[in-house]
């Protein structure tokens, strides 16, 4: 597509402090009036170098580095790294530590849903959305305190299994926590996705096939909301999500409201997951093996289903030398869904649909991106 | 759908608020497990570094002290800045004495207005928190891992 720059034409930017910007990222858009004709994305506002960070510390090091590559959702991160890692080592976790890891990561689904509605329901100005979605995160991220030891960063899944033993009085606080934000989640439906300001808003926005959704790499709950019912727990059956029995949320029409019903089915589902993980799980046995920090030779890649979609995690290793056994990863590389989500999908959207000023950031808010995940 | 709004909304009207007055009217919200500050026992640190060299935000270093350790021959122990400290716990896990173990205590380390505060030398370390606390991560956390690691089929 030219795009023919004239007087009426002009290129403005929106970020990265603008409230209308997903965070630490800016976009260049070239306007016809009210109407968006064109979008780049402009990164690098959070570049910390993680990836040759990584090459220069030990696996334990490089394991609480990892969360921070998206601060949204770290558990999914650290799941996919810890995946690589077991996978060089050769080792399978212990029975208990695949059950509370699915748990954890479920939660941490939860809790980053939770946070794209304060993004997705700011824009349409529903602002009452975006404080009972922060009070139900709230309870969880209190939860991940009393398991974990912390609200954000967790450092709770590891190469071997978990860092420590679950509390005595885990399954009935965690039978309490889902109970609340269940009646949060059911409020914030009735409340908030079927009202009718914010389905006119949301429909027909965004319309992304299904034919296309796969040819630009989309993944998660964008590429479920076109239709296509590709899961990597049901696919790869990682950890305990083998044994258990759950349903893949997906859209029909592949817009901005089928995207934002796929994120609140899948919260429902989370807690589906959670409850039959707690049931199943083994109260006793070992939930972790201690593993040697110097790194044995090879290959290992993690895939896991973050909240957004495709976390990968590759890690390479060099067979040791005459002198020493590596203590570092040669080569550490991670994919993140939101690069896809943020350039590809968003700028085919632009270019075939007439998408105004005042609709890109309810646009942006249906991809769920995180900036830093990009970034790294 | 009128009205069952204006009753749903009316639900939250009269609800509490979430947020915490921290620090000034409430303290934070910690639990049996949160990680915050350091407690260094200087009687039982041997100054092996092995917690300076599990640190991924160098945030340890040595410091020399003055006095009688006779656990520790070189007399170094380790001082954190607090400014640079993630709260990972690497440094607990990799002491092979238990002198290092963290406690829920999230006070005035934390909150400050001058950053030349938050350098805790080991004499700092070693004097307990004020207020109340509990020690939350210690080498006691950790059961004896069975051996040996079973392979992957």
């Amino acid at each position: 597509m030219v795009i023919r720059m004239s007087k009426r034409v002009i290129s403005i930017f929106l970020g990265p402090q603008h409230p209308g910007a997903p965070g630490n990222v800016a976009f260049k858009l070239l306007v016809d009036g009210e109407r968006v004709l064109d979008i780049e994305l402009v990164p690098g506002f959070l570049h910390r170098g993680f990836e040759k960070m990584m090459e220069y510390r030990r696996w334990d090091m490089d394991l609480v580095m990892s969360a921070r590559i998206c601060v949204e959702d770290p558990d999914h991160v650290e799941l996919a790294f810890t995946h690589a890692l077991e996978q060089i080592y050769g080792i399978e976790p212990p029975e208990k530590a695949k059950y509370v890891r699915i748990v954890v990561a479920e939660f941490s689904r939860l809790a980053s849903h939770l946070l794209w509605m304060m993004h997705f329901a700011g824009p349409i100005a529903a602002r009452y959305a975006t404080s009972w979605a922060i009070a139900a995160r709230e309870e969880i991220l209190k939860w991940f305190d009393y398991v974990t030891g912390h609200r954000i960063y967790h450092h709770y899944i590891f190469p071997g299994g978990i860092r420590w033993d679950i509390p005595s009085d885990f399954k009935e606080r965690t039978l309490k926590v889902l109970k609340h934000i269940e009646s949060l989640i059911r409020d914030l439906e009735k409340g908030f996705f079927k009202h009718p300001i914010f389905v006119k808003r949301a429909r027909d926005l965004g319309r992304l096939k299904p034919a296309d959704a796969i040819r630009l790499g989309a993944t998660g709950p964008v590429l479920r909301g076109s239709g296509v019912k590709h899961d990597l727990r049901k696919l790869l059956k990682y950890d305990a999500y083998g044994e258990i029995d759950f349903e893949i949320a997906h859209g029909e029409y592949g817009d901005s409201y089928d995207r934002a019903m796929v994120r609140l089915k899948e919260m429902y589902i989370s807690m589906e997951i959670i409850k039959q993980a707690i049931s199943k799980m083994p109260i006793d046995g070992p939930y972790r093996w201690r593993l040697q920090p110097a790194i044995p030779a090879g290959e290992g890649i993690g895939r896991v289903e973050s909240a957004r979609g495709e976390f990968i995690a590759h890690i390479i290793n060099k067979p040791p030398n005459k002198f020493s056994k590596p203590l570092t990863p040669y080569r550490v590389k991670f994919r993140g869904p939101t690069m896809a989500h943020l350039t590809t999908v968003l700028k085919h959207i632009v270019r075939n649909e007439e998408i105004t000023v005042a609709d890109l950031p309810v646009l942006i808010g249906s991809l769920d991106p995180c900036p830093p995940d990009i970034d790294r | 759908m009128v009205l069952s709004a204006i009753l749903l909304g009316f639900k939250y009207l009269f609800k509490r608020p979430y947020t915490r007055m921290y620090p000034y009217k409430e303290k934070a919200y910690t639990t049996s497990k949160t990680r915050a500050r350091h407690i260094l026992y200087l009687d039982r640190c041997i100054g092996c570094r092995a917690c300076q060299f599990a640190c991924p935000a160098d945030a340890i270093k040595m410091y020399v002290l003055e006095g009688d350790y006779p656990k520790n021959r070189k007399k170094i122990f380790p001082g954190i800045d607090y400014s640079r400290c993630t709260y990972c716990g690497l440094c607990v896990e990799a002491c092979p004495v238990n002198a290092l173990v963290m406690t829920n205590y999230t006070m005035e380390h934390l909150i400050t207005e001058d950053k030349s505060t938050t350098l805790y030398t080991p004499e700092m370390l070693s004097v307990p928190p004020k207020g109340e606390y509990i020690v939350t991560l210690s080498k006691d956390t950790w059961k004896k891992p069975p051996s040996p690691i079973p392979k992957k089929k």
